[in-house]
């Protein structure tokens, strides 16, 4: 008996520690984002949305023009979601097209992949010409065939995920899908752009944090660097969330002899991370890199002289219109639009779709007549300065020439790094 | 000549000391696990949220004598009060929490005191973390002298030899407590039997608690070796290091304290320098994110083959 009892309380140990285990496998597991390929739109992805000839939609005399946004309206996102909203539709304040007015159309896409689909079809089905949104990667990657299949063209402001713009089918990128955020890979290539060209540095040591974002931008500015003639020493070495002991990928950094440490996390992580990179007498002096996670406020206030010299970038800039958006904001919302995540985005998306609306809207006896092809066309060529820079698409769908800005601390502040 | 190993010497014993001084953390926090499991066969799992209230209650003192502004003699008086801080704050919490959590469940089935374990750590995590901190880090002074020592390759920081040597003073006041005072032997006694301890005069329900504060005291000591090594601190803190502590008292033997001690040591190294004898086979190149795999899965083969730890007890030595 004593033998037995004895036994089970260890076996009991033993399963509470699997299970310990398995929580926090389970934790920091994830899956790999597929950079995909940057093939263009093609013409049978023309066809498959219906867009290889003309589309027309007729708006009645007296009717409005609608154009559709999906957003997070309620939920853990709302706080994200409906200043995306709100933002989109100051745009379109005394607008309007031909004498038509523009009628907004909002619906909830909760920011899931369950949500998406939804909201696009009840948008499709309220007779929409086009529509900015849906806001999150899952949402949108689960509608873009549903807004394809009726020719209409959306933007993104805030999708991000690499796979979006180089889907997997024979067709390539779904032509009707346009998106204004900057991408981590871009944010990414820019990095390797100024630690080889700004700094001249060529070795190149890579610490991850573990979750999607981290394993997407360390990966993407790996290629980037290695394209750019950078060399990367040593592994790359990955840490969890709340990891605070740094010590033993400081030892591979050592050894490995880089010139730069490129991080690609979150502030709360960068910081113990630049605490004990700075005590290690080898590592004091060696440059740092990190992104946007972790260029944060908390990161002066927690790392302090740690954090000096550190070379920070943030993606996304401010366009000339960024003024008019922000009083328009502030006179509708009564908010501040610098505080608003993707509202200058959002702003763009918007203005995109108003202005090819106008290049392409025809009053035929009354009515207005809308090509959705025409429409689709004239969104592609947009090129025009926005409130978060010039706006202007690739042939996949992304925009082109991302803006990233460089920081490095000095004196206990970020200063911006004038541009090259 | 080709050099035995493709590590560098230098990398081999930055790894060893890395994994000493983690060790020393998990070994400290280690010993509160077993101590409690050997006279209650309980597993306090709320003992990470003790070494973490430890850390706190260092930090708020710090901070209150002056945080990075400290120098020169302050620096050590500040120092001695946060160790003082944290073992006070750590041993009350540890009382209230078997006075509250576990004592009116003494006869209760097994499980039931190991489920409120479970609350009161989730509890004081969340406490900490979602009540006060609204999910932020907050970050230990760094005041400790920078400086190191270099002897040939091996290069140790001042912080970290005064980790290793201070915790290895604390197990050895605890190692005498146990063994050499009347304390001790009343502890050692209930850990044997709990009714026969009775039978012979010692005060069990003191003796359970002495023992929850002598854990206790360990915790927070790590807690604030912890901050100031590691710097940032947050509610769930406690967590990792607390299951990472339980395996290595497992490892050692639990309920047994030269195991916790020597299994806090072993996982420490095998976190590091086993990654590194693993990465010695030609074509593998584990990076750190490896490193809890490899723990656990020695964990599994020692348990397999040694089911009860290192330094497990013989069956007549236990209750």
């Amino acid at each position: 008996m004593r033998v037995r009892g004895h036994r089970s309380r260890i076996y009991l140990a033993f399963v509470a520690i699997v299970a310990m285990a398995a929580v926090f496998a389970a934790a920091c597991g994830g899956d790999d984002d597929d950079g995909g390929s940057t093939a263009g739109f093609s013409d049978a992805g023309y066809k498959t949305a219906g867009l290889d000839k003309a589309r027309v939609v007729t708006i009645d005399s007296g009717a409005a023009i609608k154009i559709g946004i999906s957003s997070a309206l309620s939920g853990d996102v709302k706080g994200l979601g409906v200043p995306i909203a709100d933002s989109a539709e100051v745009a379109g304040d005394g607008v309007t097209i031909k004498g038509f007015k523009i009628e907004w159309v909002r619906e909830d896409d909760l920011c899931t992949p369950e949500g998406g689909p939804a909201a696009a079809d009840r948008l499709i089905k309220a007779k929409i010409v086009a529509a900015v949104g849906p806001i999150c990667s899952g949402g949108t990657r689960a509608s873009l065939a549903a807004f394809d299949k009726e020719g209409i063209t959306h933007i993104s402001p805030s999708a991000t995920s690499g796979d979006l713009t180089s889907p997997t089918r024979a067709e390539g990128p779904y032509v009707t899908f346009f998106r204004v955020p900057v991408l981590n890979a871009d944010e990414a290539a820019a990095q390797a752009k100024f630690i080889r060209e700004t700094l001249k540095l060529k070795k190149a040591f890579v610490v991850n944090d573990t979750d999607d974002y981290g394993k997407d931008l360390a990966a993407s500015f790996q290629t980037s660097f290695k394209a750019q003639g950078g060399e990367i020493v040593g592994t790359p070495e990955g840490y969890e969330k709340k990891t605070t002991d740094f010590k033993a990928i400081i030892t591979k950094i050592k050894a490995a002899k880089p010139d730069v440490v490129y991080l690609a996390g979150f502030y709360a992580e960068a910081t113990p991370f630049l605490q004990q990179l700075r005590a290690d007498p080898d590592t004091k002096a060696l440059v740092f890199m990190g992104g946007d996670g972790v260029k944060n406020d908390e990161l002066l206030t927690g790392a302090k002289d740690a954090a000096e010299g550190a070379y920070l970038a943030l993606p996304g800039g401010q366009g000339s219109q960024f003024a008019a958006y922000k009083s328009k904001y502030a006179a509708k919302y009564k908010g501040d639009a610098e505080t608003v995540t993707f509202g200058a985005e959002a702003y763009d998306a918007a203005t995109a779709i108003l202005k090819a609306l106008e290049k392409v809207a025809v009053e035929k006896s009354g009515k207005l007549e809308i090509d959705l092809k025409k429409l689709n066309e004239e969104i592609k060529k947009s090129n025009f300065e926005g409130a978060s820079g010039v706006i202007k698409f690739e042939s996949n769908g992304n925009r082109a020439g991302a803006i990233v800005r460089f920081f490095q601390v000095k004196g206990g502040k970020y200063v911006e790094l004038p541009a090259k | 000549m080709t050099p035995l190993f493709l590590a560098s010497t230098e990398v081999w014993l930055d790894q060893l000391v890395n994994g000493l001084t983690t060790g020393s953390i998990y070994a400290l926090i280690a010993l509160g696990y077993t101590m409690v499991y050997g006279v209650l066969q309980l597993i306090n799992f709320a003992h990470g949220e003790v070494f973490m209230l430890g850390s706190f209650a260092g930090y708020g003192t710090l901070v209150a004598l002056g945080g990075n502004d400290l120098s020169g003699g302050m620096v050590a008086v500040a120092l001695i009060l946060a160790f003082l801080a944290a073992g006070g704050a750590s041993l009350g919490t540890a009382v209230a929490v078997e006075r509250v959590a576990y004592r009116p469940l003494r006869n209760a089935p097994r499980l039931a005191p190991l489920i409120s374990a479970i609350g009161v750590s989730v509890l004081l995590s969340h406490l900490v973390d979602d009540g006060f901190l609204n999910g932020g880090a907050k970050f230990y002074p760094q005041i400790f002298p920078d400086g190191d020592i270099e002897l040939g390759p091996l290069q140790v920081t001042y912080l970290q030899l005064f980790l290793m040597g201070s915790s290895l003073a604390m197990m050895g006041v605890l190692y005498w407590i146990v063994q050499q005072t009347k304390t001790g032997r009343a502890i050692r006694a209930v850990a044997e039997s709990r009714d026969n301890a009775a039978l012979m005069g010692v005060n069990v329900n003191r003796t359970i608690v002495v023992t929850f504060a002598l854990g206790a005291v360990l915790a927070g000591f790590a807690g604030v070796l912890y901050g100031l090594f590691f710097s940032s601190i947050r509610g769930s803190m406690g967590f990792l290091p607390g299951v990472k502590a339980f395996t290595a008292a497992v490892l050692g033997g639990i309920g047994s304290i030269p195991g916790a001690v020597v299994g806090g040591y072993f996982l420490g190294l095998t976190e590091t320098v086993g990654r590194e004898l693993l990465n010695e086979i030609p074509g593998v190149n584990l990076p750190n994110q490896w490193k809890d795999v490899i723990a656990f899965a020695l964990l599994v083969l020692v348990l397999i083959f040694r089911p009860t730890g290192i330094f497990g007890q013989k069956e007549s030595k236990r209750a």
